[in-house]
């Protein structure tokens, strides 16, 4: 399969993110300099889940949000909706494309987590699973958030206002025992799972099974990606 | 009798105005016959690029109806743009891709087969002396390359209607008459080309019919040999000056209609009656103005919308 010349919308991405070396060195990098370390270290496990956690959040909604509102700004993502490609297509490769992405970021850190933190196969899967999920709906925050803003600095605003309180009920620092309303809320917030996967990996025990971990972050996700893809008509209309 | 054939391009009483500025344009109806090069033109600000973006299928109209080679389009909205090509009036590119990966990713995002794709993308950047530079990197372009480059991407996929935006502004000599070359190859096709520009000695080359927007309407539609044979009696007066000057004894002088600087030069829109070439010439003197060159030249189109508005198409504000 040829990715340069694209001729596919995710294509054209895979070019641009593999095309700038100096920038590709660092987004690759950053990661691993944040994670190896909090991996190395004998800080509490909820803690060093919570690192990775906060890293996939942050890169997924970021990274989405803001590259669509640059090329919103520019206008070459009008001029791209106006080929008669389905708006809906683009959307979905833009979400596709930036959570495989930036869960290729992610990689690197991770095997150096899971050769510092040897667990079993299951557990490995499913942490890989609910971090992409994590990037996933990460990515769904930022598209869902460029849908009101054209603006890379309003993004990190309302990123920020959405992220908050999800992070929160995740259980990343707070919340981390929830019974009630918050129990129920935690379970339909895909990084919840992420972070229980995580804190298992770093030798944590939580009630949730690798099962669970396995499947509501897919089904979570797969909601989120089909809601935001509803937005796609507004999302690429011609902004004045 | 034969039957006159479909049109490529029809608007019926197409309307849209902007909230925020009551711009925009009202109950435009026009038609494009395949083969055919239409010219809009209006100053900045008629709706030109509103017209060309409610035809692109970038906004909806508030009322009214067109139709892309027989596709409805509000209701058939991706048949209609398989079947357009666009060039905006600021294009826009992937500037970190090459001129040739972007000009490929809109070949093939309009249907373009892989295998034809890259031929026909090679060709015509080369018909626009743009192979030298087709690897390199898009945000070095010039503006000039960057619209080069935006109409590779409009033409490759073949459409039966073309729109165009402003199409050569920033296009230096020799690739204006690629251009022009290239409008009339495409015409001869059976390619219909709508062509927005200011530029009236180009839209008296190309264009078989022109219409004239003026505060977002159609004020006149015809050819430009019947527009301009609309104006009989009207002089144009040019006069190349050393410095600019305040014209204002020129719009004083009897049959003058209206003086529009045009960088260097003034341009006088005027009655044809005994003596006015003189009193023009007087009016520049008094002025204060040092002629460097002068001529008298036949109407042109921009004369027509002159007559009709009142106004200029290229308003120095």
């Amino acid at each position: 399969m040829r990715i340069s010349p694209p001729d596919a919308y995710w294509k054209k991405d895979v070019a641009l993110f593999f095309g700038k070396r100096f920038a590709l060195a660092i987004k690759m990098l950053y990661p691993v300099a944040i994670i190896g370390p909090v991996a190395a270290s004998d800080i509490p496990p909820q803690y060093a889940a919570a690192v990775i956690g906060i890293v996939a959040v942050m890169a997924g909604t970021f990274g989405a949000g803001e590259s669509l509102t640059s090329d919103l700004n520019d206008g070459i993502l009008v001029r791209v909706s106006l080929t008669p490609i389905s708006p809906y297509r683009i959307v979905f490769e833009v979400l596709a494309v930036n959570a495989v992405l930036d869960f290729l970021q992610l990689l690197p850190a991770l095997l150096v987590v899971f050769l510092l933190h040897p667990v079993p196969l299951i557990w490995v899967l499913a942490a890989c699973v609910a971090l992409f999920g994590t990037l996933v709906a990460a990515n769904c925050i930022g598209i869902f958030i460029a849908n009101f803003t054209s603006s890379p600095a309003d993004v990190l605003l309302y990123a920020t206002a959405i992220l908050f309180p999800l992070i929160y009920v995740s259980g990343f620092f707070r919340n981390q025992n929830p019974e009630g309303i918050m129990l129920t809320l935690r379970g339909f917030v895909p990084f919840a799972y992420a972070n229980d996967a995580l804190k298992t990996v770093f030798g944590l025990t939580t009630d949730t099974a690798p099962t669970e971990v396995l499947v509501y972050p897919v089904l979570i996700c797969a909601v989120m990606a089909f809601a935001v893809c509803l937005t796609a008509p507004r999302l690429l209309r011609t902004r004045f | 009798m034969a039957k006159s054939p479909d049109p490529a391009l029809e608007a019926k009483n197409v309307s849209r105005r902007y909230k925020s500025s009551g711009r925009g344009v009202e109950d435009v109806s026009f038609s494009v016959a395949p083969g055919e090069v239409f010219g809009l033109v209006g100053p900045n600000g008629s709706g030109k690029s509103t017209l060309l973006r409610v035809l692109s299928t970038a906004i909806e109209p508030d009322g009214g109806v067109f139709f892309v080679a027989g596709a409805d389009g509000l209701r058939e909205k991706r048949k209609a743009r398989a079947r357009l090509g666009l060039m905006v009036d600021r294009p826009t590119h992937y500037g970190d891709l090459s001129g040739r990966a972007n000009a490929y990713f809109f070949a093939r995002a309009y249907g373009v087969e892989a295998s034809k794709a890259e031929a026909v993308v090679s060709d015509l950047l080369d018909f626009f002396d743009l192979a030298e530079y087709a690897d390199d990197r898009v945000k070095t372009y010039s503006y000039g390359m960057g619209k080069k480059l935006a109409l590779v991407e409009a033409l490759a996929h073949r459409p039966e209607v073309l729109l165009l935006d402003e199409p050569s502004l920033g296009l230096d000599y020799t690739s204006q008459l690629a251009f022009q070359r290239k409008i009339r190859d495409l015409s001869e096709s059976g390619v219909a080309v709508v062509l927005a520009s200011n530029q009236v000695d180009e839209v008296e080359a190309l264009c078989d019919r022109v219409a004239f927007l003026y505060r977002g309407r159609v004020v006149a539609q015809d050819t430009p040999e019947a527009l301009i044979s609309s104006v009989e009696g009207v002089r144009r007066v040019v006069a190349t000056l050393r410095n600019p000057v305040e014209y204002g004894p020129v719009e004083g002088v009897e049959g003058v209609g209206r003086v529009v600087p045009e960088g260097r030069n003034l341009v006088v829109h005027c009655d044809e009656r005994p003596g006015i070439v003189a009193d023009v010439v007087a009016g520049l003197v008094r002025s204060g103005g040092d002629i460097v060159s002068f001529s008298v030249e036949r109407p042109n189109l921009e004369d027509v919308f002159v007559k009709l508005t009142g106004e200029a198409l290229r308003r120095e504000d």
